[in-house]
């Protein structure tokens, strides 16, 4: 089965919270453990707190955020249009931060990187980042509490 | 056994929801001025059970407060963390400067 969103938003924090409960009810379906779905929702936050914090320091801009599933392949995109990042490697080496000052702890990209199976950061300063991210939901992945959602179709291939 | 983090000297702190970026922006302040209001506590003994998600910027404003405790000398405890609390933790390497409290009882 094959679903897709893509869904527009303001860079405010509150969209924080916002953007990783999308997430989450978008991956209920494919039933995966309470561990998966943190580290993916904390996958998210990372890469939308980006957009609020970097991407748009002054004034809040535009994120979109992407999201496919197929067969429990996940692909997420977090797409800003804001002042981009001028040195990416710089950007994604763990405990790295533009801004040490506002108690940022440099750990966002690295983050994304151990909760996700892949992860690709596209940026040209002045026009814009782009995070793509993929997981597979594996079978182990998958929870087996069935109260929860009152449901109990596994992921069928 | 007596505890380092159980005596007069600690300033608890219980912490709840989702700390992300913008509720730590919004907790931190607060959590400072209670420290400053407490000249005495050495220690700061924060706890998590109210707390269902914690991202980097959690994780940021938690090492400004131990950073705020250290120069006064003090240092910070944990307690009650959950299951990706615990995680981020590791991952963070906050257990290097943060002890976690093993999990307490109801206190009697």
């Amino acid at each position: 089965m094959t679903n897709q969103i893509e869904l527009a938003f303001p860079s405010l924090p509150e969209n924080e919270a916002f953007a990783r409960m999308v997430i989450s009810s978008f991956l209920v379906p494919l039933n995966p453990t309470l561990s998966v779905l943190s580290e993916i929702r904390t996958a998210v936050s990372e890469a939308v707190t980006n957009c609020v914090v970097h991407a748009y320091p002054l004034h809040p801009g535009k994120i979109l955020l992407r999201a496919l599933s197929q067969d429990g392949f996940i692909q997420l995109e977090i797409e800003d249009y804001g002042q981009g990042i001028d040195d990416i490697d710089k950007a994604m080496k763990p405990f790295f931060s533009s801004k040490p000052e506002d108690e940022r702890s440099g750990m966002g990209f690295a983050l994304m990187q151990s909760f996700m199976d892949h992860v690709v950061v596209q940026s040209t300063q002045g026009q814009g980042t782009k995070v793509i991210m993929t997981r597979l939901i594996k079978l182990d992945d998958l929870s087996d509490e069935k109260e929860d959602s009152g449901k109990n179709d596994k992921r069928t291939s | 056994m007596k505890e380092a983090c159980s005596d007069a000297g600690t300033l608890l702190i219980p912490l709840s929801g989702e700390l992300d970026h913008c509720r730590s922006n919004l907790i931190r302040e607060e959590i400072e001025r209670k420290i400053l209001h407490s000249p005495k506590a050495e220690t700061l003994l924060l706890d998590f059970s109210q707390v269902s998600f914690m991202d980097s910027s959690g994780v940021g404003m938690i090492i400004g407060r131990y950073k705020t405790m250290k120069k006064r000398g003090g240092n910070v405890c944990a307690q009650n963390l959950r299951p990706h609390v615990d995680k981020m933790f590791h991952l963070a390497g906050l257990h290097r400067i943060i002890r976690i409290l093993p999990e307490q009882e109801e206190n009697a």
